[in-house]
């Protein structure tokens, strides 16, 4: 065939040439040199849509500039879900832009290479090989291998951040890392987005595993760049060993990903081998989990109050509410066993709700002039509910708004301060109090106690119980009494058990004490009782 | 008509160093250090990459300059060489003009056994900053090469 057109110049050239290529299926237009679009099909409309313009239709198909030459045929992905093969060449009136859509043949593409076995974006195996690969292993004469799961630290802020593009660019840079990093006999898949999967065959084991855990760590670790952008991903990785770990490809499977739960746990960018410890607790964490699902609606949650005792007054001035689960099957469980799991599934934001709502409408039921008390963990703070709990949870105690008081961390601040410090305020603007709690531990940032008015200090309990033998310790409680004075506000010591401790601390300055030396936490109905008997009113 | 030249490739800058794995001042490591400098040479060459490339016993540290994929290319290469480590990159961005538009190497360190090792890479090469930029970016690397160096052998 001739490379010059074949035309009959009997006919209407134009006429013919206009009619041919408006009935062609393929999109077609031609942009001129000033980048006008001189001429498009219905074709092309179909693929981009109406009402282009000559530069809409280049940034479209992804191109910054005018290319000097032919190029293509590359993919666009249209906003609709479609994929478009898109060619461009150089005419004599400006550029030539031909397209199709291919997403029926890309999508046959994808089935083929499942049945292949095949990950298209990276070439490496796909998930049915990987547990093809570890079957054929498990099958084997040598039954000996290590498999390792890699899950990808920060990947989805790269999807997120640059685009899918420079996602799937990445992937398959991470990719080619990974298997110039193995022996040729390994196996490695493509298992889910930013997971992979290898399978390390005979080598001595655990050595081999480990060195390659660590090598691998290494390098995927290292910066990439990509399409001109600088990035930094981690990885961690979860090693299992066959057959000690597992017997089958699902058990082998299950105790990489635990192995590798656990890498991620321990600070990302490292590797854990499993042990069968982790798999207890992993158990004993799912039985707990799957109990405190139903405490709240077992009604399992109660919550018990310890006074607060103002040391000028010789008054009790009202109660922090503490939560308590008192499980059918597990009996009295301590808060810091269920409240960090709590968090981690998210059931602290119900469960705290509970607390507010409850806190308030058993204190409406004291005397005007005692408070309560309640924590907000900073998981609540991020949850945008927190307002409207408090504000409903007031209304329908009736109690007044001054008589709650939040009791607030630091890691509550580190986060978001200006968002903390804005809900803060409004709760403020309700008359509210705001406490902060566990003071002298973690940050204990002056500019913490700036950035927002606190009515109230509480120095933490291991600063007044080492205050009795340690001189740093009261040197602490004393330098915060003395801030909490100067700042206007009150300063609780917490955990004051012996005559000793409430001695000292009334000695340096505080004006609040809490913890046994008062009493104990107590159920809501014992309230009355422990007020008529008079603490302290020595 | 004209065409514009947009065709040309942008230019890049990278700066990074890099932890020197290769382990002691010894002749083979001179020897392996003569084949890194060779072949970064060539596949640099190849590709249109220039640049200047400092190290001594603790560190690498090495500037590239040329188009987008050159570069990308050869900092992936970099990357997945076993002998660097913990590879910082200092600086990664377009840049108008090459501020080394030919090889530059060189040894910086105090040792005398490390001189007398490597000295002739930088006798052969010769340090090529062509504009106060490149100079600025060689100073830098040139204090991190000395901060970096291990202690000098006895």
């Amino acid at each position: 065939m001739s490379l010059t057109a074949s035309i009959d110049y009997s006919h209407d050239v134009e006429d013919v040439a206009l009619a041919a290529l408006l009935k062609l299926s393929r999109g077609v237009a031609v942009i001129g040199h000033d980048d006008r679009l001189l001429l498009k099909n219905p074709g092309f409309d179909a693929l981009f849509g109406a009402g282009l313009t000559g530069p809409a239709v280049l940034s479209m198909i992804g191109l910054r500039a005018r290319p000097a030459e032919d190029s293509g045929p590359f993919q666009v992905l249209l906003d609709d879900g479609r994929t478009a093969s898109v060619e461009v060449a150089r005419v004599p009136q400006g550029w030539l832009i031909t397209a199709e859509d291919v997403s029926a043949a890309l999508v046959e593409r994808e089935r083929a290479a499942g049945e292949a076995r095949v990950d298209i974006l990276t070439g490496l195996g796909n998930r049915l090989m990987f547990q093809e690969a570890m079957n054929a292993a498990l099958d084997g004469k040598d039954t000996r291998f290590a498999v390792l799961m890699l899950d990808l630290d920060r990947f989805k802020a790269v999807n997120d951040g640059l685009g899918h593009p420079v996602g799937d660019a990445l992937l398959v840079k991470i990719a080619q890392r990974l298997r110039g990093a193995l022996s040729p006999d390994d196996v490695a898949a493509r298992l889910g987005g930013d997971e992979f999967g290898v399978i390390q065959v005979g080598q001595s084991q655990p050595q081999a595993a480990a060195a390659l855990a660590e090598r691998l760590v290494d390098l995927l670790g290292r910066a990439y760049i990509v399409d001109g952008h600088l990035i930094n991903i981690g990885a961690s990785v979860g090693v299992a060993l066959a057959p000690e770990d597992g017997g089958s490809y699902a058990e082998i499977v299950r105790s990489a990903d635990l192995a590798l739960y656990r890498a991620k746990q321990g600070g990302r960018s490292t590797f854990r081998f499993f042990e069968s410890a982790m798999d207890e607790q992993m158990q004993a964490r799912r039985r707990l989990e799957i109990d405190l699902r139903r405490a709240l609606a077992l009604r399992e949650f109660t919550l018990f109050y310890q006074p607060q005792f103002n040391l000028a007054s010789r008054k009790v001035t009202g109660f922090e509410a503490l939560l308590r689960w008192r499980s059918e099957s597990r009996g009295m469980v301590p808060p810091a066993e269920f409240i960090p799991l709590a968090e981690e599934i998210g059931l602290i934001s119900p469960i705290g709700e509970w607390v507010i709502r409850t806190a308030c409408r058993e204190a409406a039921g004291w005397a005007d002039n005692l408070s309560v008390a309640v924590n907000v963990s900073a998981v609540q703070f991020r949850s945008r509910t927190l307002l409207s709990t408090i504000v409903s949870a007031l209304a329908e105690s009736g109690l007044a708004p001054n008589r709650l008081e939040l009791e607030i961390t630091e890691s509550v601040l580190l986060e978001d301060l200006g968002a903390a410090t804005s809900l803060l305020n409004s709760v403020r603007e309700m008359g509210v109090r705001v406490s902060m709690d566990d003071f002298g531990t973690g940050y204990s940032s002056l500019s913490y106690l700036r950035s927002f008015p606190f009515d109230k200090i509480k120095i933490d309990q291991s600063f007044v119980r080492a205050g009795d033998q340690d001189p740093g310790a009261a040197a602490i409680v004393r330098a915060i009494a003395a801030l909490g004075q100067s700042l206007g506000m009150t300063v609780t010591a917490e955990g004051v058990e012996t005559d000793d401790q409430f001695a000292n601390v009334l000695a340096v300055g505080c004006t609040d004490v809490q913890g046994y030396a008062i009493s104990r936490p107590m159920p809501a109905d014992q309230i009355a009782a422990f007020l008529t008997s008079s603490p302290r009113d020595a | 008509m004209t065409v514009d030249n947009a065709a040309e490739a942008k230019l890049y800058r990278l700066v990074y160093y890099s932890r020197n794995r290769v382990a002691q001042e010894t002749e083979a490591t001179a020897a392996e250090i003569d084949d890194i400098l060779a072949a970064s040479r060539r596949n640099n060459a190849r590709v249109g990459v220039t640049g200047a490339l400092i190290f001594n016993s603790g560190v690498f540290a090495q500037v590239l300059e040329g188009a987008l994929p050159d570069i990308e290319a050869t900092f992936e290469r970099i990357q997945r060489d076993q002998r660097h480590g913990d590879v910082e990159v200092l600086q990664f961005e377009p840049t108008a003009t090459r501020a080394f538009p030919t090889w530059s190497m060189g040894f910086i360190g105090r040792s005398q056994k490390g001189k007398h090792l490597f000295g002739h890479v930088t006798e052969a090469t010769g340090f090529e900053a062509k504009r106060l930029e490149g100079e600025r970016i060689f100073d830098i690397m040139r204090a991190i090469a000395i901060d970096e160096e291990r202690a000098p052998a006895a």
